[in-house]
């Protein structure tokens, strides 16, 4: 082995230089940074200049749209359907006897029907969503509701109109077209603003 | 390097093109049965009324309501793209559990896909520099210069007292040739590697006062050289070795190589081969047991379809394709035993009625419970064996299962000659005439 040490001879000492690109690393982070931060700068701005995500949700496809067919059994055995085009203002309400949200709304929708009644421009129409007949008939009587409530048991109704939860009320114009929906409890006071506020967008 | 990496990462891109064509299920999926289609369709819509789950997650009557009407529009031969536009134009978009892929939610969909192009490039980039770096400095001098003089000459040290303890072993007789051949071998060659290097560095640092020591070629060792040879310098000098060593570089590439595309294609095998059908729709084939069984419903539910229809021989296929998969499968092999113990009967067939009853016999030790198993034992009792009292025993057990009143209608008559001929009362759950 002796020969082999020898080889490494008389070896000045090397610096281990350094590779020479050194200065370019730099540049390419500073502008990796500033390309980050102009990205994120456009995205706080576009975000934060968007309406917020519960107006948006609550923006039923079917405002603008013709009603879908709305025909089916009332709690009292009978057949029902809407017309085409019913020729006044018609509210129909989805409801369940178990939902709190829909006790609150129970005599105020009491109210608009007695209100419109006599007027003869708007009328109430419930469907039943996820409840038994026996509880919804029950909830009706307790409210004193005397219109039309349709039972669902399928659901169908409900899914055509989108229903997620109970309550949700539509208004359907005259000429059939929904105007508003409202995921919410409504009061007497909400339906007429909406009713006003479509008759005066169209007379 | 280089023209061992370029093969190495084609092959591995090759590879995992053929994995994700094969996974993608593109070359090998047949055309899904309705209600597969409604199943996949189900599996991207969002329950309406429970928002983080899909509709065929959710047991809620949204979600109910909109699987019936998925089903009722496939059933009405609906494009799976005008099921879910009729349900987005009730629901909103916001009914699809993917974000659409427009407006700011099409963010969602490219950012991964920017983040991902960003990473590949910056590897790219890397290698590209690196293979740049390689080819303006072909010998690799340049890279060697970089590593610290004192740690080359270290390792020299050490591989060199490696080499003469091996002799010194051989010598003293603790090493067999192999050992002592393959050792010296290998060492001598980690040792010429690293002179070289020594020998490069010395060269340029001198400014091209090289080094030189003509000995042999550091490898291979011939075993002419042992044994008695005393450990001779295996010390090279400069580049001469180099060669040497890329080709060893080289060979050892495409061993990796050839490790890898074996290694991928086992791989490959074993997915294709372990892999459960995927339906479509599904992205990979993680929820086999869900669909299998899925299946395996939809199977026996035809069959049973097909024997109320009197389509006696159509369902025993199906029993019989359901046990082929799943030979414990308790209630096709009820069923298919019963199956062929009345047509056993009907056509005088012992060794079909033998049959029958093994498969009667093995299906009451799997659910001892069931009974359907328990009904069909009673019959065969009765009718075959004449033996009431056994019969009774087993309708016993039938009655205590709480079948359905239907099937309880239909075994009466059974039931009630077992009891008589048993000279037992007949239980009042058992319908009068």
């Amino acid at each position: 082995m002796s020969a082999g040490t020898e080889v490494a001879g008389p070896l000045p000492d090397v610096e281990p230089s350094a590779p020479a690109d050194p200065p370019r690393r730099g540049h390419t982070a500073r502008w990796a940074a500033l390309g980050a931060l102009v990205i994120g700068a456009g995205l706080i701005a576009v975000l934060a200049t968007r309406p917020p995500a519960a107006v948006t949700e609550v923006q039923n496809p079917l405002v603008g749209r013709p009603a879908p067919p709305v025909s089916g059994t009332t709690l009292d055995g009978a057949r029902y359907t809407l017309p085409r085009a019913p020729g006044r203002y018609t509210v129909v309400n989805f409801f369940a006897a178990w939902c709190e949200p829909c006790q609150t709304e129970g005599p105020d929708l009491v109210q608009f029907q007695f209100e419109h009644q006599r007027t003869g421009d708007a009328s109430m129409l419930s469907v039943v969503f996820d409840d038994t007949e026996g509880e919804a008939r029950t909830y009706q009587a307790t409210i004193g509701a005397t219109w039309p409530t349709l039972v669902d048991p399928s659901g169908d109704l409900a899914l055509s109109f989108g229903v997620r939860a109970p309550p949700t009320t539509f208004v359907i114009a005259p000429d059939g077209r929904v105007v508003a929906s409202i995921i919410a409890p409504v009061t007497a006071a909400d339906l007429d603003k909406v009713i006003a506020e479509a008759k005066a967008s169209r007379p | 390097m280089s023209g061992r990496r370029f093969p190495l990462w084609t092959l591995l891109a090759v590879v995992l093109v053929v994995a994700l064509v094969i996974g993608s299920g593109v070359l090998s999926s047949p055309p899904p049965t309705a209600s597969q289609r409604a199943a996949s369709i189900e599996s991207v819509l969002r329950c309406p009324s429970c928002e983080d789950l899909s509709v065929a997650d959710s047991s809620a009557p949204t979600a109910v309501t909109v699987r019936a009407t998925v089903r009722q529009l496939v059933a009405q031969g609906e494009t799976d793209q005008q099921i879910e536009t009729y349900l987005a134009g009730r629901y909103g978009s916001s009914i699809e559990l993917d974000p659409p892929a427009s407006g700011l939610s099409l963010l969602v969909w490219l950012l991964p896909l920017l983040v991902g192009a960003v990473v590949v490039a910056a590897f790219v980039a890397v290698m590209l520099r690196r293979r740049a770096a390689t080819d303006a400095d072909p010998t690799g001098a340049e890279a060697d210069r970089a590593l610290d003089r004192a740690a080359l000459d270290q390792r020299k040290r050490f591989l060199a007292q490696s080499l003469s303890d091996a002799d010194a072993e051989y010598l003293a007789g603790d090493l067999s040739d192999k050992d002592y051949l393959a050792l010296r071998r290998r060492d001598a060659a980690r040792l010429a590697a690293v002179e070289a290097r020594i020998g490069d560095l010395g060269r340029t640092a001198v400014g091209g006062a090289v080094i030189t020591d003509d000995g042999p070629p550091p490898s291979p060792v011939d075993d002419s050289e042992l044994p008695d040879v005393p450990p001779a310098s295996r010390g090279t000098g400069g580049a001469a070795d180099r060669p040497a060593r890329r080709t060893r570089g080289r060979r050892s590439g495409w061993f990796l190589v050839a490790a890898v595309t074996a290694f991928a294609g086992a791989l490959i095998l074993a997915v294709s081969l372990f892999a459960s059908d995927r339906l479509p729709g599904q992205t990979a084939t993680g929820s086999v047991t869900l669909s299998q069984s899925q299946r395996l419903q939809e199977s026996l539910a035809e069959a049973a379809t097909e024997e109320d229809d009197g389509n006696l021989a159509q369902a025993a296929d199906l029993y019989q394709s359901v046990l082929d998969s799943h030979p414990d499968n308790e209630v096709a092999l009820a069923q298919l035993g019963w199956l062929e113990f009345e047509t056993g009967q009907k056509g005088d067939d012992a060794s079909l009625i033998s049959a029958g009853q093994a498969k009667l016999n093995h299906a009451v030790r799997l659910d001892p419970g069931d009974y359907a198993v328990r009904l069909y034992l009673g019959t065969v009792l009765l009718q075959l064996d004449h033996d009431a009292i056994g019969a009774v025993g087993e309708y016993r057990q039938f009655l205590a299962d709480g079948p359905p009143s239907s099937l309880l209608l239909q075994a009466a008559p059974e039931l009630r000659q077992a009891y008589q001929e048993a000279g037992l009362a007949v239980p009042a759950e058992v319908p009068a005439d």
